[in-house]
Formats: C-alpha cells, sequence, structure tokens
C-alpha cells in the first residue's frame, strides 16, 4: 500500500501585491547597510544553541518560499540563516547594468505570490529584488532571518534525530528538518586566468558589481558572453570610451519579447486575478512547448536554431561577425541567451568582438593570441559563477558520519533532486538534477518547496526522528535519470556548466517541467525509511 | 614524424605566447636594409605576410571542422598565431619604413582570389583537406621563405622576430603532420573515394583554379628577388618526405595528390602544367579589381600596432 501525503492546497493564499517598481529604483545597490530590523535579528550570543522545528538555509527565492509555504501548511517555527544583510539571493547579489531576467516575470514569480504590476514583460533586477522584499513583508518573514550568519557546517545528530547548524560566528541552531536554500548560483570570483593579478587597473566581477565606478570616458573590457555579459554589454556601450568583448565561445541567441506593460494590464491583472493566472499558463505552456526544441534533438530544434540564426542574420549584416557569432553547438546543450540589443551593441562604433584566445592578463590590459595588447582602464569579468557539481556547497556530515562532500566528489545524486540517502531529514531545493533549461525556475522551484513541506510536515506529524529515502531508491532513480540525460541535447558533446570536467550532468533535470512537477506532486513514504522518535 | 600527444602540445602552445610589445621595434638595426634590397623586400614582406594571413583564415576554417575539443582549440590558437605573424611582419614592414601611414600593404590579385575562395567556401571544406594543404604552405614558408629572409636580411629585430615565429611554425607543422597522418586511418578505398568526392565539389575546383596561379606567381615573384628555385623546391620535398614517412601518412589520399602536385610544380619541364598556369597568372592580371566584392572584414583585423 503506498502511503502518501499531499499538501493541503487551501492554505496557499493568492494575495495581490502592491505596485513595487515605482517606488523603488530601477537597480537596488548593495550597500551593506543594515536595517533595524535586521539589527535585532543579527543579535545572539556565540555558543548558545537556538532551536526550531526547520532550519532553512539561505534567504533568496527558495528559502523565502519554503518558509512561506511552511507557515501555510501550519509549521511556524523556522529560522532562516542568510549569510548576507539582506535577502535575495542571486538577485541582491547580481546589480550590474542591464540585469534582468530571461523568463517573463508573470512566470518567473511565486503563483501563490502573483504581481500585478511587473512594468516590463521582462523585469529587470532591482524590480525582481523588489519582489522579494514585498515576499518578506506580505508574508511577515524577516522576524524568522538571522542576517549575517554564514553556517559553515551542518552535521545530522541520529540520537536526537536533529541537524545541528554552525555558524562562523560560533552559533549553534538545532532543528528537525533542514532545508538547504544556498543557491546554485549563489558564489562567484574571479576567474583563475593568467596574469590576473598583475592588471593595474579596476577589475570588476559581473555579480559583485562596484556601484562607486564610474564607466564614463572609459576603457573597458568584458570578458565573457554568456547570460550576464550579453546583458551588460549593451549598457556599458552607452557610457565608456569603448568596450571589447572578449568571446571564448559564442550562445545562441533569441529574440526578447520585451515590451512596457501598459496600465489597462495592470489594472485588469488587479481586478480579474484569474486573467494573470491565464496568461501565467499560456507562458508556462508556450516555455514546455519549447522542451522538444531545447532539451531534445528534434525537427524542433532546427526550428529554434532558425529562428535564432534568422535574428543574428536580421541584426548582423557583416558575414564575418556573423560567422564569429554563430554557435557550433547544438541549441539548447549551453544555456540559450535572450536579447534584442547585444547584437546591435556590438556593432556600434565604440564597440569591438574579440575573439582571439587570450593569452594573458598584463599591467595595462589584455594580450591576446594576435599578438596585441589590449589597454583598460577596467575589466568586467562575466565569467559567471562557481557552480558546485562536485561536492557539496557547505560541509554536511550525515548518519555514521558520512560526508556529503566526499560523497558527492565524482557527481553530486540525490533522490527527486531533493533527498540524499543518508542525510535524513534535509530537503535540498536545486539540489541535483533539478535544474531547467526552458522553463522558469520558479516552477520548478515551487514543486521542491511544497515536496518539502510534505515530507517536513511528515516528520512532525508523525514525530519521525529520521525520514531517510531508502539507497536503492536513490540508485534506481538516478540511473534512470542519466539515461535520459544521455539523450538530451546538453550531453550532446559541449562544454558547459551545466557539466563537470568529466563530462557528468548533475545540474539538470531531462524532461518537461509538468512532469518534474508531477514527480513531486506526492511524498511517497515506501521509498523512505522512517523511524519514530 | 611520430605522432604527437595534443593535449601535451596545446599545454605547451598556452605556454609559448608572445606579444608584439615584447619586441622592440625601434631597436637599431633598421638601417642595415640596403638601399639595394628595400623595393624587392617591401615586395617580398608583403607577400609573406598575406600568405601568413591566409594561412590564418585557413586555421580558422579548420577549427570549424575539428574532430575533438583539443583540435578545436589548437587550431583556434594557430589561426590567431598566424595573424600574429602577419602582424609582426607588418610591424617589421613599418619598422623598415615600408608602410604608407595605417595602410596595409595591397594584396596581389592572386592573393585576392584566394581570399575571396577562402572567405566563401573554406568553412565547407573537409579537415583532410584543408588539414592536408595546410602543412605544405607551412613547409613551403617555414623552409623556403623564412630562411631566405634571414639570410639576406641582417637587422637584429627581424632576427629576434623571427626567432619567435619558427617556434610557433615548427609546432604547426608539428600538428600538420599528426593530422595528415590521423587522416590516414580508416578503409583505404573509402579514404580515396571520398576524396575523390571532394575533388568533384565545385567550390574545391574553384579553389584550386584560384591556388595554383598563386603558386606560380609566388615563385616568380620569389625567384625575382633572389631565391634559388632550388631551395623552394627542397622545401616542398620536405612534405613529401615528412608527410610520408607513416604508412598512415601514405594512405591519406590528399597527401599523395598534394605531393603528386608538388613534383609537378617543381618540374619546370612539365609544360602540360606550367603553360597553362603561367597562362592563368597572365590572365589574372587582367581582372579589373573593381568586379571583385569588397575585402572581407577579417581582412582589417590585420595590424602592425603592438597595443590597441
Amino acid at each position: 500500500m503506498r502511503n502518501t501525503v499531499s499538501l493541503d492546497k487551501t492554505v496557499a493564499e493568492k494575495k495581490m501585491l502592491k505596485p513595487a517598481a515605482a517606488k523603488k529604483p530601477a537597480v537596488k545597490k548593495n550597500t551593506g547597510e543594515i536595517t533595524l530590523a535586521q539589527l535585532e535579528s543579527t543579535e545572539s550570543v556565540a555558543g548558545q544553541v537556538n532551536t526550531a522545528d526547520v532550519l532553512i538555509i539561505g534567504a533568496g527565492f527558495a528559502g523565502l518560499g519554503t518558509a512561506i509555504r511552511l507557515q501555510q501548511a501550519g509549521v511556524k517555527n523556522i529560522v532562516i540563516l542568510e549569510r548576507s544583510t539582506d535577502v535575495g539571493g542571486t538577485w541582491r547579489d547580481n546589480t550590474y547594468p542591464g540585469a534582468a531576467c530571461d523568463i517573463p516575470s508573470n512566470l518567473y514569480s511565486y503563483s501563490f505570490a502573483q504581481n500585478p504590476d511587473w512594468s516590463r514583460s521582462f523585469s529587470g533586477s532591482g524590480e525582481i529584488l523588489d519582489y522579494i522584499h514585498h515576499l518578506v513583508e506580505q508574508f511577515r518573514l524577516r522576524p524568522l532571518i538571522r542576517f549575517q550568519r554564514n553556517v559553515t557546517g551542518l552535521v545530522f545528530d541520529e540520537n536526537t534525530g536533529e541537524w545541528n547548524a554552525t555558524t562562523a560566528c560560533g552559533e549553534q541552531y538545532r532543528a528537525r528538518a533542514a532545508v538547504m536554500a544556498s543557491g546554485p548560483l549563489s558564489n562567484a570570483s574571479f576567474p583563475n586566468m593568467p596574469g590576473i593579478e598583475t592588471f593595474k587597473g579596476h577589475k570588476i566581477h559581473s555579480a559583485k558589481w562596484d556601484h562607486s565606478y564610474d564607466f564614463t570616458g572609459k576603457r573597458v573590457a568584458v570578458i565573457g558572453t554568456g547570460a550576464s555579459g550579453i546583458q551588460i554589454i549593451p549598457e556599458l556601450a552607452k557610457q565608456a570610451e569603448f568596450v571589447k568583448v572578449f568571446q571564448r565561445t559564442p550562445g545562441w541567441v533569441l529574440p526578447r519579447p520585451d515590451f512596457v506593460t501598459p496600465e489597462w494590464n495592470k489594472n485588469l491583472f488587479h481586478k480579474m486575478p484569474a486573467a494573470q493566472t491565464a496568461l501565467r499558463r499560456a507562458l508556462f505552456w508556450g516555455h514546455e512547448s519549447m522542451a522538444l526544441g531545447i532539451i531534445w534533438h528534434s525537427p524542433l530544434t532546427a526550428l529554434v536554431e532558425q529562428v535564432a540564426r534568422s535574428h543574428l542574420h536580421a541584426q548582423v549584416k557583416d558575414p564575418w561577425l556573423r560567422r564569429q557569432l554563430t554557435p557550433d553547438f547544438r541549441i539548447g546543450c549551453k544555456r540559450v541567451l535572450i536579447s534584442n540589443d547585444y547584437y546591435p551593441a556590438l556593432q556600434k562604433p565604440n564597440c569591438k568582438l574579440i575573439t582571439w584566445p587570450i593569452a594573458t592578463l598584463c599591467e595595462n590590459g589584455i594580450r591576446t593570441a594576435e599578438g596585441i595588447e589590449h589597454q583598460f582602464d577596467c575589466i568586467v569579468f562575466a565569467t559567471g559563477f562557481d557552480v558546485c557539481k562536485n561536492g557539496s556547497p557547505l560541509p554536511v556530515t550525515g548518519v555514521n558520519g558520512r560526508q556529503l562532500g566526499e560523497e558527492w566528489k565524482r557527481g553530486a545524486q540525490a533522490y527527486k533532486s531533493i533527498s540524499v540517502a543518508g542525510y535524513p531529514n534535509l530537503f535540498f531545493t536545486f539540489g541535483p538534477n533539478s535544474g531547467p533549461g526552458h522553463n522558469s525556475a520558479l516552477v520548478y522551484m515551487e514543486s521542491q518547496i511544497d515536496y518539502s513541506v510534505q515530507g517536513i510536515k511528515t516528520i512532525l506529524q508523525r514525530n519521525l526522528k529520521l525520514l531517510d529515502v531508502k539507497a536503492d531508491v536513490q540508485q534506481r532513480y538516478n540511473h534512470a535519470i542519466q539515461k535520459r540525460l544521455a539523450k538530451t541535447n546538453w550531453n550532446s558533446g559541449c562544454k558547459s556548466w551545466y557539466l563537470s570536467e568529466d563530462g557528468f550532468n548533475s545540474t539538470m533535470y531531462p524532461g518537461f517541467a509538468t512532469q518534474y512537477a508531477n514527480q513531486m506532486k506526492h511524498f511517497n513514504l515506501d521509498h523512505y525509511r522512517a523511524i519514530n522518535a | 614524424m611520430a605522432m604527437i600527444d595534443l593535449d601535451k602540445m596545446l599545454v605547451k602552445i598556452k605556454n609559448s605566447q608572445w606579444a608584439l610589445a615584447d619586441i622592440d621595434w625601434d631597436a637599431p638595426g633598421a638601417e642595415l636594409i640596403t638601399e639595394e634590397q628595400w623595393p624587392k623586400l617591401k615586395e617580398f614582406m608583403a607577400d609573406l605576410m598575406w600568405i601568413e594571413h591566409v594561412g590564418a583564415r585557413g586555421f580558422a576554417a579548420l577549427a570549424k571542422k575539428a574532430p575533438n575539443d583539443t583540435l578545436k582549440e589548437i587550431y583556434t590558437y594557430f589561426h590567431a598565431e598566424e595573424q600574429r605573424h602577419a602582424n609582426a611582419e607588418m610591424a617589421l614592414m613599418r619598422r623598415w619604413g615600408m608602410l604608407d601611414g595605417d595602410e596595409i600593404p595591397e594584396p596581389n590579385i592572386n592573393l585576392r582570389l584566394v581570399i575571396e575562395w577562402l572567405d566563401k567556401y573554406s568553412d565547407d571544406m573537409p579537415l583532410e583537406t584543408l588539414g592536408s594543404v595546410i602543412p605544405m604552405l607551412e613547409i613551403a614558408l617555414d623552409g623556403a621563405l623564412c630562411k631566405f629572409l634571414l639570410d639576406s636580411v641582417k637587422d637584429p629585430v627581424c632576427h629576434q622576430a623571427f626567432d619567435k615565429i619558427n617556434d610557433d611554425e615548427s609546432r604547426h607543422l608539428g600538428v600538420g603532420f599528426t593530422v595528415l597522418e590521423m587522416q590516414g586511418h580508416g578503409k583505404l578505398y573509402q579514404l580515396v573515394l571520398k576524396a575523390m568526392g571532394t575533388l568533384m565539389r565545385p567550390t574545391l575546383i574553384l579553389g584550386i583554379l584560384s591556388y595554383l596561379p598563386l603558386l606560380n606567381r609566388m615563385r616568380d615573384n620569389i625567384v625575382e628577388m633572389g631565391l634559388k628555385e632550388e631551395s623552394l623546391y627542397a622545401a616542398m620535398k620536405k612534405f613529401e618526405t615528412i608527410g610520408g614517412r607513416t604508412e598512415h601518412g601514405r594512405r591519406n589520399p590528399w597527401y599523395q595528390i598534394i605531393s603528386r602536385h608538388g613534383r609537378i610544380v617543381v618540374d619546370r619541364r612539365n609544360r602540360f602544367y606550367h603553360v597553362p598556369v603561367d597562362a592563368a597568372v597572365k590572365l589574372t592580371n587582367y581582372i579589373p579589381p573593381s568586379i571583385l566584392p569588397p575585402i572581407p572584414t577579417w581582412v582589417k583585423e590585420l595590424t602592425w600596432k603592438p597595443t590597441a
């Protein structure tokens, strides 16, 4: 007999949010200032043990969403540990000029907290961060958050059935269940390039933007032409004396149907929330259909590639530049880029694409293999994130002292991306093989959150000491996932951040978002080892 | 030549990068170019620079066809390195007062035709075709032109630059002959059938038609400058010797075609070949430059300036 626990959907509130963008600047600077509320929540004593029912690590979209849904499900004793001084995760850190989401805002938001006031179809990072701040206020999450708590280790105590988190300042937090919501794209550092330490000019990483630096009249290099790079370049080209763009591999770029939301549209969504839900559904299915072209090699793949090629052809007239910008891998293998202003920016008189390999960075700039030293005042590194594919984001010790980092060294594995055998009562958001390539990350995130809530409620209601996924169930699941991944475009031969150095894919989910949501809908207790307290 | 480890070669290439800024282009020695040498050297350097540049475009096409990531990256570097050689040779021309402001030397009509062909069709050529022709061009360059230049020019800066260029070229040749041998694996009849199929492609025939007169024109230009024809032929024979050292090299039909063609090129008595090709050289002189499309923008990447 299957034991299933399903979340009570009636508690899912669909509250409307107040207009956000008009009140706050488009890009919020991360000044490091701490608000009074944050100060209050940072007061704690080193060595003191704080207890809760649930410990959430990270106050980004996933951590806050989990807290909201847990509260709605009646779980109130929650602590969120956040290493920074503000909420928002990726959207707090990525405030570079032009930062925006490449999924429409009506889909890149929670279905249980829709915002009728998105100012554009694809909102900028400032507006998304405002939305996150509103979530915090709307659902009164701030008292739950402990800011400036960098978790340095998470250890499971088999005797008590509790997770014990230690922070950098020496505090201890204990909880019956823990949720890892530290985010897959939360760490960024300068790349290990030869001569990087010798450059005397200014260095900026896209994920740690320096808003105090004035680009006016400056000679600027941008290294990297991924999702961040193509958003930064058009903005810098408006300001800088010149911008040289260093590209290693061109990506597929699709047009971005971005437009300002008319007032009548906002009013309609205010008065008829069902209209916004209908639009969200249409956007969802539109993106779902893209999976056929982007995840798998099908006739639709050639069609999507043709759309991208036509976009390039329409925007770039010079055949050599077009050649330089034409990818030689199948669409979907790497992240698909969305932009209307990247190609035009590259062709501005003060902008130049450089595809020569970088030989070294030097005192005055960048030396490329064609023998020329390109001199700059500032180098912008749009080189992406330190994605944790081998090992765990922080030291996690499970039953019998097993170390997650060791076990994941050869590639991370989990059951349904969320539970790992030997690490009971622990739930991962954006765990192994949960990444979408064609649809909104928040759609996947909602499924993960609701699954975690079911698991946590099971632990609390049944008073379980231990709820641990069975190793053989996890193994079977991963065997099937890897078999399915072998047939996807991600594993079709290109190098991407989706794959580890030896080509193992522990990041992406090989299927439709609908498939993922279906597998996460029911919490099957038969797949877990449950021990009463 | 034994097959080389391409992964190790890639590391070596990355560790051997140099820049124009490493050379002091204003150092003494430019005055060692004699007045008599100057006009001929100007033409020689322009031809040399263009051959490097055309070779660069060939490597760019090869990078698209590389069967694995390592070779793709190697070819991407070689593309840039050939461009670096062309840039360095322009810097030498600039040093010797052979450039008019920022102008790049005018390519001759046969070079223009080859540039057109490369621009339009080289990306569609199979790896084995371009991968076999390029070592031939490289060895002719390395073995004859550069040697001749260093024998006749005393300027130390020129020697300094060509020490670096020749180091690069030796790696290009090592990879070139390894790839030539790699293409000799497989069933012989399949290799031959594939080569015959490629040979019948109209785009390749167009390429051959633009390549043959270029070879003869270059030979004439070089000989006119005082290079002994025999040293050019000796260099071309090197291709036959090195490429044919292993069974797989010899099994590559393109090696056979190119080395046999090399033998014909060096045999001045072969009137059946040289009369029509020399006539084609003369005929191409009558092509008005105005009917050719504008020079592709990749040509405009050339620069003698060490910094930008």
